[in-house]
This record gives C-alpha cells, sequence and structure tokens, in this order.
C-alpha cells in the first residue's frame, strides 16, 4: 500500500546542489575523477572568449547515471499538464542514493 | 592602515567541506553535493506535442512547454524523468528549441527557415530513443554548427504509426548571408554532421526544405531542396 504523504515534500540534496551550484566558467581548470573523461578540448580550443563552452557526446554521457534527479518537486504535476499520459513515470529510475 | 593582518578575529574556518576551500566539486566528485555545473551555450526549452483528440483540437492547446534548462546537469534530470520517445503514443511529438523559438513555422524567427530531417521507417530495426538522445547532445553540446553560424534552432522527433522522424531546423534555408555563398555551405556541413548524428550511412539521404516550401506542399511532401 501507499503510504500518504503527510508533510511538504523537501528538495532532495541534488536538487538543492543543482540550484545553488555555480556555472563554471573555465573548464581546463577542472580535475575530474580518474573514471572521467575531461570534454574534448579541441571543442572549446580558440573559442571567442564571450561563449560558453561545446561538449561532446562522449562527455556528455558520462552525466547519464550520475544525475537522476527530478528537475523540481512540481515535476510530476508537470509532467501531468504537460504530457498527460503519455509521460509514463512508473518506470522512473529512483534517485541517485 | 593593514587591517587584514589582525585575523584573530575572524571566524575560525572548520574547512569540513571541500567547498568552503574555493574548490570546484562536479556531480562526478559529489552528486549530492556539488558546487560547480556546466553551462550550456544557450538555454533550451523541451515542447511536447500531445496527440489530436480527433474533437477539433486547438493546435496551440496540443503544443505545451515543458521545461527550460540551461545546464548539462539539468539536462539529464529532465531527460532521466521524462517518457522516452518509444514511450509515446502515435501523433506525438518532442521538441527541444533555443529558449524563445516556439517550434511552429509561424514564429517569426523561423519564418525564413527550414529543416534537415529522415524519416526512420524501420521502426523495429533502430535504437530510436539513442538517435533522439544523441540529436539532443548534438543540439546542446553545440557540435552542429560553428561559432558564427547561427542556425541551429532546434531538433524535434515526430512519433508516428509508420515512422519516426527525426529534424534539425535552421534559421536560414542557406541564403548567402553577404553574398558570398557561405551560407549554403555552413548549411549542407550541418546537414552532414546531423546525418552523422543519425548514424546514416552513405546509402541513406537526409532531405532540406525550407518550411514555406513545406507549408505551401499542402498534404504532399515538399520537395527537398538539398540532400547530403
Amino acid at each position: 500500500e501507499i503510504s500518504k504523504q503527510v508533510e511538504p515534500p523537501q528538495p532532495s540534496a541534488a536538487m538543492k546542489a543543482l540550484r545553488s551550484a555555480r556555472f563554471l566558467n573555465d573548464l581546463a581548470g577542472i580535475e575530474y575523477p580518474n573514471a572521467v573523461a575531461s570534454p574534448n578540448p579541441a571543442l572549446n580550443k580558440n573559442a571567442p572568449a564571450d561563449r560558453k563552452f561545446k561538449y561532446n557526446k562522449e562527455f556528455l554521457l558520462q552525466f547519464q547515471n550520475v544525475f537522476k534527479e527530478k528537475p523540481s518537486l512540481d515535476w510530476d504535476v508537470k509532467i501531468r499538464d504537460t504530457i498527460g499520459d503519455g509521460g509514463d513515470t512508473s518506470a522512473r529510475p529512483g534517485s541517485a542514493r | 592602515t593593514n587591517d587584514s593582518a589582525n585575523d584573530e578575529n575572524t571566524a575560525p574556518s572548520t574547512s569540513t567541506a571541500t567547498a568552503s576551500n574555493g574548490q570546484n566539486v562536479t556531480v562526478f566528485h559529489d552528486p549530492e553535493n556539488f558546487n560547480v555545473k556546466h553551462p550550456l551555450q544557450n538555454q533550451w526549452t523541451l515542447w511536447f506535442t500531445k496527440p489530436p483528440t480527433g474533437r477539433g483540437d486547438n493546435w496551440n492547446d496540443l503544443l505545451k512547454e515543458v521545461v527550460t534548462f540551461d545546464s548539462v546537469e539539468e539536462f539529464w534530470g529532465v531527460y532521466n524523468n521524462i517518457a522516452a520517445a518509444s514511450q509515446l503514443a502515435h501523433k506525438s511529438d518532442y521538441h527541444l528549441f533555443k529558449r524563445g523559438v516556439r517550434p511552429e513555422w509561424e514564429d517569426s524567427q523561423n519564418k525564413h527557415g527550414g529543416k534537415w530531417s529522415y524519416q526512420f521507417k524501420d521502426k523495429k530495426g533502430i535504437d530510436i530513443d539513442e538517435l533522439w538522445l544523441h540529436a539532443q547532445l548534438a543540439a546542446i553540446g553545440e557540435t552542429l554548427e560553428e561559432d558564427n553560424d547561427n542556425e541551429v534552432m532546434g531538433v524535434v522527433i515526430n512519433v508516428r504509426k509508420a515512422f519516426f522522424r527525426i529534424g534539425l531546423w535552421t534559421r536560414t534555408v542557406g541564403k548567402a548571408k553577404a553574398g558570398d555563398g557561405a551560407g549554403k555551405e555552413a548549411l549542407m556541413k550541418i546537414g552532414q554532421r546531423f546525418k552523422e548524428t543519425m548514424k546514416l550511412g552513405p546509402n541513406e539521404q537526409v532531405e532540406f526544405s525550407g518550411h514555406t516550401d513545406s507549408a505551401h506542399a499542402g498534404s504532399t511532401r515538399a520537395k527537398a531542396k538539398f540532400i547530403v
């Protein structure tokens, strides 16, 4: 049986981190953990100073299993309102705990 | 004159969290306590087209804005919590467009534009979820065009009974901006990269057509203007 929510939902740690994190402004200065491949530096070499970064697919795919948190607390309601029955969120992966 | 020399009254640093040392903690270092995120060059909005009910729907009621994001991390938060393209009902579309551009011909920013597109008719023979994901990654990672092209408006997937179609909308139809022909060259290169993203072989053709041509073609398909 599904238990009823008695308290207003609180943002998870990952959700809070997403909200409060700063945007990186120097990609080259980041030391990623050993298992993570850095973005292809050729994509951002000689870039105009005012543009942000390009990212190769291989770099981006590494986030897939690392950040799984819903973007907002009202996500499920939002999905119901916009996508409706087309959005089967029952198969959604759990949080990254 | 040197106040900073007197540091005995400043709060002691606990330095328990790496964040307080001014270090960059990415989501790869700590998925729950990261303090930096990866910015996208553009803000992107995901739109969804609901299948028509067949009861005189208004197109505007069917096309819905889902969410806008501007970081790699948030893209994955969205992607990991939304129905896969393969799970959508027929006549649904996802559109991932730069913020401020409606995914419609009628948007003034699309008035002079067109699209590269490919129809996957063998629905069972392909991994459509992977292809759509890669189309989105190429868009947000900005690897489809050069810095000054300013052509890419968004990507779209149409889920239909007989096929999946993935498209890439561009701002122009390859008209040279300064009369030097660079416009078409840039457009062809974008088409070529889109084709590689879709993992299509040399015998498969990705077609470009202008939105105006498509609009006037009615139910018959617009003649392709370019092919890669």
